[in-house]
């Protein structure tokens, strides 16, 4: 026990500060777990994989899982397993630059349209009425299917029609703060529109905006997945979690049930992580939720 | 203010909404790199065919000039007619809407009887051990796909344990489609007390509604929990409790203020929903609107793309001002003076 | 016998940081303080005090996180904070009625106010509808609501604040109580309004001889209207007594200072200061919780100040003021 408490104590900080967080929201402890795995195996795909992605063996088609195809084999006789693992790729890969890219459109528009107003705001409100009285699946759907199927295109659809959601955020924090006296004080000093939006601005505006970046980047893999499902975005035999499910879709009913179930597994997996991140990083970052001992 | 000032208010808010969708639309088909005249005449039609159709498609004229008239054909619900089924659009749309609108209203239903009261359990005791439970699953309710839901429901309930019938439509062969009034199979058939069709028919409704209703509840129970909280740490709940009225009478003032809030959310849901029915029925071949909708996007049938678009927004149009006249009749604060 | 007699009340915030370590906020030290029958208690100091928590710890209405860790309440002999949540539920809004701060919010809004004037007696009595009804309309009067027929059918969104505040008054009498704790009855008003609502209240109360708590950080008020009061510091009464005493001689340091920085005060003497931030609750000091902005605080100051009577009903938690009197 002294021992335990000994190497406790001379632990850095920071190590106990994140047990600490474990213990505050196991929600976001479980989503970082899964999310972070998902990353390494995202990284180190030709490491772990036994077969390449799109390494076919036309003589062993839908093989069942077994020793040598732990998930089973495809209907191309590609290994389900290697797939599965190959697609963390694609779901981050598409992820990653979608968020930032909402991040980069929709973050300026929501600074400038709460602090200016205006026009701006005018415009902003009637784009963020029209994106969400709609659904955004068949926006989605019909901007990829008309612009053609590449991994670029999805990113780029699924980044602008998010954006609006990130300057909607924005938007009403700035509206909170920006007559608030550090504001003012920033102006009376002198500092330019743009000094005052990206310096003073940006860093109490962000804050808002932080947990809804895991909860949007969970859409994003969804949705991409959902397009390559329907067949427009990415196509077979790119290793895309999707794609694999509607290949896997037609043998369902033949029960060769593993060519679908693993990469929607998968699937899954990585939408509730970043879901669970983000419902955690809710509860650490709202003060009020932090109160209540329990 | 009287009430038909209101609603022609709220009606005409609609419609600077509807035309940004209709321009949204308009563009889509335009900015692809088919051209539908190519795809229409087929790969072996000459200039002068392609010239012909060109002009009698009317894209041969100015952008501006195409959406005017696009917009004039709108207002007089003329959508023009479906390349794939050689119907007018609007024929196709009303023919299968009813079939999408009765797997997405029975869900709703289902999903909202389980989802609301689970959210307002949820929010009794929060962080409490029904609310992390309920919060993981509303979570997974929101990770797992449709599409992928609905293939493990066929695996386990059709193929494995044989209880679901093939998941191939909205009735069996082997019974006989009731007469048109609903346009819903299944309350057709008991309208006609035609019992083979009504089990065929219903047997049918089972696993996609259920299926259906998981992904139908998972944000209703998040919704429903967190207007709760929020009425729960209200300024009036709390003084209701200073008036010692008693703890029954308490949650109802509690229920009676989270009620028009609730409803709100999980009208202003169906839209999303009619739009994310469409991948249950292409998985089970349901014939609905939204697999036809579908269908249109794959195969740039560019008339009925646009219709399926416009149908979804003039329906959440319709679902946002029918909630406003909800709520003006249970809210006197909103009392006609928005 | 007091109708109201606290005693060594302490009330904990119990909360957990980011890193999940507990965290408690000794919000009240030891509050003992009495309210008499048809008796007018001012309770005074700065925000965090403890003067609203006081309050709601004695009706049982503490959030999650706030818990009496010690203390008795005796209402006309029996102890609030032993009885039992249903007991304790009967007396709010009978015997025990709160006037808040934010009248707006406070009234359910999707209720007419007579509707809900109607409520609260029949939560607490049997009463036919049609009593209930004419007694509403009758309070609606007596608070001076004009038309109160008409207004009774009034939804809350559309009284004005003084209005609402005014129907909170109505709803705190209509059950005929014996203590009202008001706090900060008039925090949120016009300030031409404050004057007649506190007009409107204290005369109502003292018609029917109510006891009453005055939780505010306006002197004046206390002045104005209080016979009794009890300055606050840090969860702790640091002085109470009669009005008239403390006004004239108050003992405490702390209490001369927030005397000296009334506008009146100011306009005499010129400012003084009261000056500091509110003691951090997490970490009390030792001894007395004032002596680090104390202009008169010496070395004993680090042990537990003593309670010293200084005359007839006024005493006061200070060793500054022991030294200069009897320690009780």
């Amino acid at each position: 026990m002294t021992a335990v408490a000994t190497t406790e104590a001379t632990r850095p900080r920071i190590g106990s500060r994140l047990l600490g967080v474990i213990r505050r929201s196991p929600t976001f402890a479980v989503g970082f777990t899964i999310v972070g795995s998902f990353a390494v195996l995202a990284i180190l795909a030709p490491l772990i994989a036994p077969f390449g992605a799109i390494e076919a063996y036309p003589f062993e088609v839908l093989r069942s899982p077994d020793g040598k195809y732990l998930f089973g084999s495809d209907g191309n006789g590609m290994d389900v397993f290697s797939r599965v693992i190959y697609g963390a790729q694609y779901a981050f890969g598409i992820a990653v630059p979608a968020a930032i890219l909402m991040l980069l459109i929709g973050v300026p528009f929501g600074l400038y349209a709460g602090y200016v107003g205006g026009l701006t705001d005018e415009i902003l409100l009637r784009i963020m009425d029209v994106v969400r009285s709609f659904p955004s699946i068949v926006l989605a759907l019909a901007v990829v299917a008309a612009t053609g199927q590449s991994v670029v295109n999805v990113v780029l659809v699924i980044g602008l029609l998010d954006s609006p959601i990130f300057a909607r955020i924005v938007r009403s924090e700035v509206l909170a703060l920006r007559s608030s006296p550090f504001v003012e004080a920033a102006v009376a000093a002198g500092n330019p529109t743009w000094r005052i939006l990206f310096v003073h601005l940006l860093p109490n505006a962000i804050r808002g905006a932080t947990a809804l970046i895991a909860v949007r980047m969970a859409w994003a893999v969804r949705i991409s997945a959902t397009l390559a499902f329907i067949g427009v975005g990415i196509q077979p035999p790119t290793p895309e979690w999707g794609a694999m499910i509607r290949q896997g879709a037609e043998y369902i009913i033949s029960g060769e049930w593993w060519v679908a179930t693993f990469p929607g597994l998968a699937l899954v997996g990585v939408v509730l992580g970043f879901n669970l991140l983000g419902d955690g990083l809710q509860d650490l970052l709202d003060p009020k939720r932090r109160t209540a001992a329990r | 203010m009287t009430l038909r000032q209101f609603l022609l208010r709220r009606v005409l808010l609609v419609i600077p909404i509807l035309f940004g969708i209709t321009f949204i639309t308009f563009m889509l088909v335009r900015v692809g790199d088919r051209d539908p005249v190519a795809m229409l005449a087929g790969p072996l039609a000459d200039r002068q065919t392609l010239a012909t159709l060109r002009t009698e498609m009317g894209l041969d004229r100015s952008f501006w000039e195409q959406f005017a008239i696009y917009v004039g054909k709108l207002i007089q619900l003329d959508f023009g007619k479906s390349w794939e089924s050689n119907n007018p659009v609007i024929v196709d749309i009303a023919n299968r809407l009813p079939a999408s609108l009765e797997l997405l209203l029975i869900a709703m239903l289902i999903g909202a009887a389980v989802g609301i009261p689970v959210g307002l359990r949820s929010a009794q005791r929060p962080n409490g051990a029904f609310d992390q439970a309920a919060r993981f699953v509303s979570l997974l309710g929101f990770s797992v796909p449709t599409y992928w839901f609905a293939l493990m429901g066929i695996f386990i309930f059709f193929f494995k344990l044989g209880w679901a019938p093939p998941p191939m439509g909205r009735i069996g062969l082997d019974a006989i489609p009731p007469p048109d009034v609903t346009g819903s199979y299944f309350i057709d058939s008991l309208l006609v007390a035609d019992w083979s069709a009504v089990h065929s028919s219903g047997t049918r409704l089972v696993l996609p509604v259920l299926i259906f209703s998981v992904i139908v509840a998972a944000p209703i129970i998040k919704h429903t929990r967190a207007i709760a909280l929020e009425v729960l740490s209200s300024d009036y709940i709390r003084y209701a409790r200073a008036s010692g009225l008693s703890p029954f009478t308490v949650r109802r003032i509690a229920l009676r203020n989270a009620f028009t809030p609730v409803l709100t959310f999980v009208a202003s849901e169906l839209t999303g929903l009619l739009a994310a029915v469409s991948l249950l029925e292409f998985i089970f071949a349901w014939g609905g609107m939204g697999q036809w909708g579908l269908n249109a996007i794959l195969n740039s049938d560019f008339a009925a793309v646009q219709g399926y678009v416009l149908t979804l927004a003039l329906f959440s149009a319709v679902i946002y001002v029918m909630v406003d006249i909800a709520v003006l009749m249970l809210e006197p604060r909103s009392a006609l003076k928005a | 016998m007091s109708l109201l007699e606290v005693e060594n009340l302490h009330t904990h915030f119990i909360t957990r940081d980011l890193g999940n370590r507990i965290r408690v906020a000794t919000a009240l030290n030891g509050v003992s303080f009495a309210v008499g029958e048809g008796e007018v208690v001012g309770i005074v100091g700065e925000t965090g005090a403890g003067k609203s928590l006081t309050a709601m710890s004695v009706i049982g209405l503490l959030p999650p996180a706030a818990k009496v860790v010690a203390g008795t309440a005796r209402f006309a002999g029996d102890d609030l904070l032993a009885m039992s949540p249903a007991t304790l539920n009967r007396l709010r809004g009978d015997q025990i009625t709160l006037i808040v701060q934010s009248p707006k919010t406070s009234l359910d809004p999707l209720k007419r106010i007579g509707d809900q004037l109607v409520r609260i007696q029949k939560a607490h009595r049997a009463v036919s509808d049609d009593e209930a009804r004419r007694n509403a309309v009758e309070m609606l009067a007596t608070v001076g609501i004009p038309d109160p027929e008409q207004r009774a059918r009034a939804w809350p969104h559309e009284l004005s604040g003084g209005m609402a505040q005014r129907v909170l008054i109505a709803m705190a009498l209509v059950n005929g109580p014996r203590l009202l704790i008001a706090d900060e009855p008039t925090t949120g008003l016009d300030v031409t309004v404050q004057a007649q609502i506190l007009d409107l209240l204290m005369e109502l109360v003292q018609a029917r001889r109510l006891a009453a708590m005055i939780i505010t950080h306006d002197l004046g008020i206390v002045a104005h209207y209080c016979h009794r009061m009890a300055v606050m510091f840090a969860g702790r009464i640091v002085e109470q007594g009669k009005v008239a005493d403390i006004f004239k001689r108050p003992a405490h340091p702390y209490t001369k200072a927030l005397i000296a920085s009334t506008p009146k005060q100011i306009a005499a003497r010129g400012y003084a200061k009261v000056g500091g931030l509110p003691p951090n609750l997490y970490a009390l000091p030792s001894g007395c919780h004032y002596r680090d902005r104390c202009p008169e605080a010496e070395a004993a100051c680090t042990t537990e100040p003593p309670l010293v009577t200084v005359r007839d009903g006024q005493r006061a938690l200070c060793h500054v003021v022991a030294r200069g009197t009897r320690v009780q």
